[in-house]
């Protein structure tokens, strides 16, 4: 047992949590994620790389399903959590390390596991080999990587053919026409509500070919009825010109963090996330300004970033401007242009302050994220949709929007 | 003890200093993000064996109808290809196989990372996983025939194809210094292999991790070894073939190899932390059209000056 209890003293110095962010708390995913860096825990890509599943806020019932699967995916040791104000985070991790340290509670934790995967309905595959039963059980909470799984709507069981092997309870995934004309698989899979650097809530429902996006559709799920007001109470708090000026630093470093990080410059994502989060416990803004301004000096100068972002554009069928953006620009112009204005709100002492605009979003502009992603690839599609910089606590009240 | 008692030895030895040399790399790269977070950078330093500890003692898990004999033997392919690549580089004065095709070996070995990785994209039988492996053999389609004229060209330098005659071969003049060009593809290519750096994209956060997505425990575990042992055989070759291998003076040629190796792997995790991701769809254009041009270039200069030379 000695040795069992230093490893697990050892192997939760670098807890890896899977934070899921319930639309309108986006301060305290922020509060989460700089008590992460200070502990040296890691933001998880997945729930196979997470210990313990971190939800901030009060998630509707359709996030909520999403959540109890991701759960399942965990591999273990794990632990589950939810906070909803930044002040419940820093007691919140202490008592996840203790639930992680608890070797008894993780061995029955285990043994009631099944070592099989967990289907959609939440049964083990193994008992039912063929599940055929099963469909529409939930499928719009369908997290992000069930695997193949997504296949399995009703349009494609139609003209499915019976004796059709199906690996898992899964149908094979059926061809179609490609971009080039030739016939290749088609996977339905959805992206969010939980990715890395991902709009809170939002979900995009693709038909890949390949990793390109042939058709999507777009869905949102909410926080939970009458749930916020404690989530949005920072918003309220924000008065002063000063602390307007310090929302907008805040807001427009994390947009950068989003772009820098999906564009594979994690040290750049680091420093714009170290500036988010010493703005937010209240360092003063005239200190990071410099901060600031180097970070953008040094994305201006990266010719490799301005290389890789080139022709990331949100303008298919003018979709951005519809969602509120003035003109068509690329993500790089718009992560430069954040990261000015950020420098900017930081220096001016000025006594009024225009805060940047970001677009007021609605639930119908939401459906325009289709056609801004549809043919483009996964990758671009991840860029496009962080270059606009959603804000979705603006809907968070709205419920649960169905494509 | 005698040079065939001490080879002997070597075949003992050589796995462990891999292996060291590969901890070495993971604990620079744990300072360094350390030391960007905020946190002091040794605590980072000591990161690479926290995660072990936290690795090892994590649950493996399978995904519904996952391919599971392809999927495990993909995981753990990259840390046996590594200690492979080991077998033909030279540490001093040993080597395991001093084999007349040793730089063939690496090549073969290296061409082995596109199954070892595709079969991580393929055996999760999930989306995100499957679209890491496509982005893997987009990025290797584009940086190996760079990667085969680089190899070829110290060859043709040494007029061999065993690896300890081209080390020979360098004792008055680095290869480094009259082809540049093929090292730093060399090097570009062994970050593209080892799916590292900016050429992590098979990984990437995007994807949701990628070939990583669904895999935990000690199969994770497997594969960022594997990822860590690649770089540092890569750095070991690239002293061997561009650096003098155990060239240097007064101290031991196992010296300067290990000194050598340890700085090329250094710079390899220091200077790709500068650079955001290279998408393969875009590096592909850059490979062949500037890459593949300027890197036969190299080679036919070197040839010219090999053969006006006699």
């Amino acid at each position: 047992m000695g040795l069992r209890e230093s490893a697990a003293r050892r192997a939760v110095q670098v807890t890896h949590v899977l934070v899921v962010e319930v639309p309108g708390w986006g301060l305290t995913r922020m509060r989460v994620e700089s008590e992460l860096a200070r502990r040296g825990w890691t933001l998880a890509t997945s729930p196979a790389d997470a210990d313990v599943l971190l939800v901030c806020g009060s998630p509707g019932q359709q996030l909520d399903a999403a959540c109890s699967q991701l759960w399942s995916q965990l591999p273990g040791p794990r632990a589950r959590a939810s906070v909803v104000s930044a002040d419940d985070v820093v007691p919140t991790f202490t008592r996840l390390t203790a639930e992680l340290l608890d070797e008894a509670a993780q061995q029955l934790d285990a043994n009631t596991r099944s070592r099989e995967p967990v289907s959609a309905s939440g049964d083990s595959v193994m008992a039912q080999p063929v599940a055929h039963s099963e469909h529409g059980s939930d499928e719009h909470a369908m997290p992000m990587d069930m695997p193949t799984h997504e296949s399995m709507d009703m349009d494609m069981d139609m003209d499915m053919d019976m004796d059709m092997p199906m690996p898992g309870g899964i149908p094979l995934a059926s061809g179609g026409p490609d971009r080039d004309g030739l016939e290749m698989d088609v996977l339905h899979v959805p992206l969010g509500p939980v990715l890395p650097n991902w709009p809170a809530g939002l979900v995009v429902r693709c038909a890949l070919q390949g990793d390109v996006i042939v058709h999507a559709e777009v869905g949102f799920m909410s926080a939970a009825a009458g749930s916020l007001g404690v989530g949005l109470a920072g918003a309220g708090s924000f008065r002063s010109v000063e602390d307007e000026r310090r929302r907008a630093v805040i807001r427009l470093s994390d947009a950068a963090v989003n772009v820098l990080a999906l564009s594979g410059w994690s040290s750049a994502a680091g420093r714009a996330r170290r500036i988010r989060d010493d703005v937010a416990s209240g360092t003063a803004l005239i200190d990071v300004a410099t901060r600031i301004e180097s970070l953008a000096a040094r994305v201006k100068r990266s010719l490799l970033l301005r290389w890789g972002l080139k022709g990331i554009v949100a303008d298919a069928a003018s979709g951005a401007q519809r969602i509120g953006y003035g003109e068509a620009q690329s993500a790089h112009a718009r992560l430069v242009e954040w990261l000015d204005e950020a420098g900017r709100s930081a220096r001016d002492t000025a006594h009024s302050y225009d805060p940047p605009d970001f677009p007021e979003l609605e639930p119908k502009s939401l459906q325009l994220i289709a056609g801004l992603v549809t043919g483009t690839d996964v990758a671009s599609a991840r860029l496009i949709i962080a270059s606009l910089a959603l804000d979705t606590s603006l809907l968070a009240a709205s419920g649960d929007v169905h494509s | 003890m005698t040079g065939e008692g001490m080879n002997q030895a070597w075949v003992l030895l050589a796995p462990v200093l891999l292996g060291a040399i590969a901890l070495a790399g993971a604990a620079l790269n744990g300072a360094l993000a350390a030391r960007a977070e905020g946190r002091p950078a040794l605590s980072g330093s000591a990161r690479p064996m926290l995660e072990v500890v936290r690795l090892m003692r994590q649950r493996r898990r399978v995904t519904v109808a996952a391919d599971r004999l392809l999927w495990r033997i993909g995981g753990m392919a990259l840390l046996v290809i590594a200690l492979l690549k080991t077998a033909v580089i030279p540490f001093g004065p040993w080597i395991l196989a001093d084999i007349p095709v040793g730089l063939v070996w690496f090549n073969a070995m290296d061409v082995m990372v596109w199954a070892a990785i595709w079969l991580m994209g393929w055996g999760a039988n999930s989306a995100h996983a499957l679209a890491g492996g496509y982005r893997f053999l987009a990025q290797a389609a584009s940086y190996e025939l760079p990667l085969m004229f680089a190899l070829v060209t110290p060859a043709v330098a040494a007029q061999s194809l065993r690896v300890s005659e081209i080390v020979d071969a360098q004792q008055s003049l680095w290869f480094v210094v009259w082809m540049p060009v093929a090292f730093l593809v060399f090097c570009a290519s062994v970050l593209a292999f080892s799916a590292w750096g900016p050429f992590a994209t098979a990984a990437s956060g995007d994807i949701a991790g990628g070939i990583l997505t669904e895999v935990s425990g000690v199969d994770r575990l497997l594969i960022l070894a594997g990822r860590y042992a690649l770089l540092a055989t890569g750095a070991a070759f690239a002293v061997a073939l561009f650096l003098g291998g155990g060239a240097g003076p007064l101290l031991p040629e196992w010296f300067w190899t290990l000194v050598k190796t340890l700085a090329v792997l250094a710079v390899f995790i220091v200077v790709s932390r500068r650079f955001s991701g290279v998408r393969p769809d875009r590096l592909a254009e850059v490979a062949w059209v500037i890459g593949l041009p300027i890197m036969l270039l190299q080679t036919l200069v070197v040839s010219i000056i090999v053969a006006v030379r006699g």
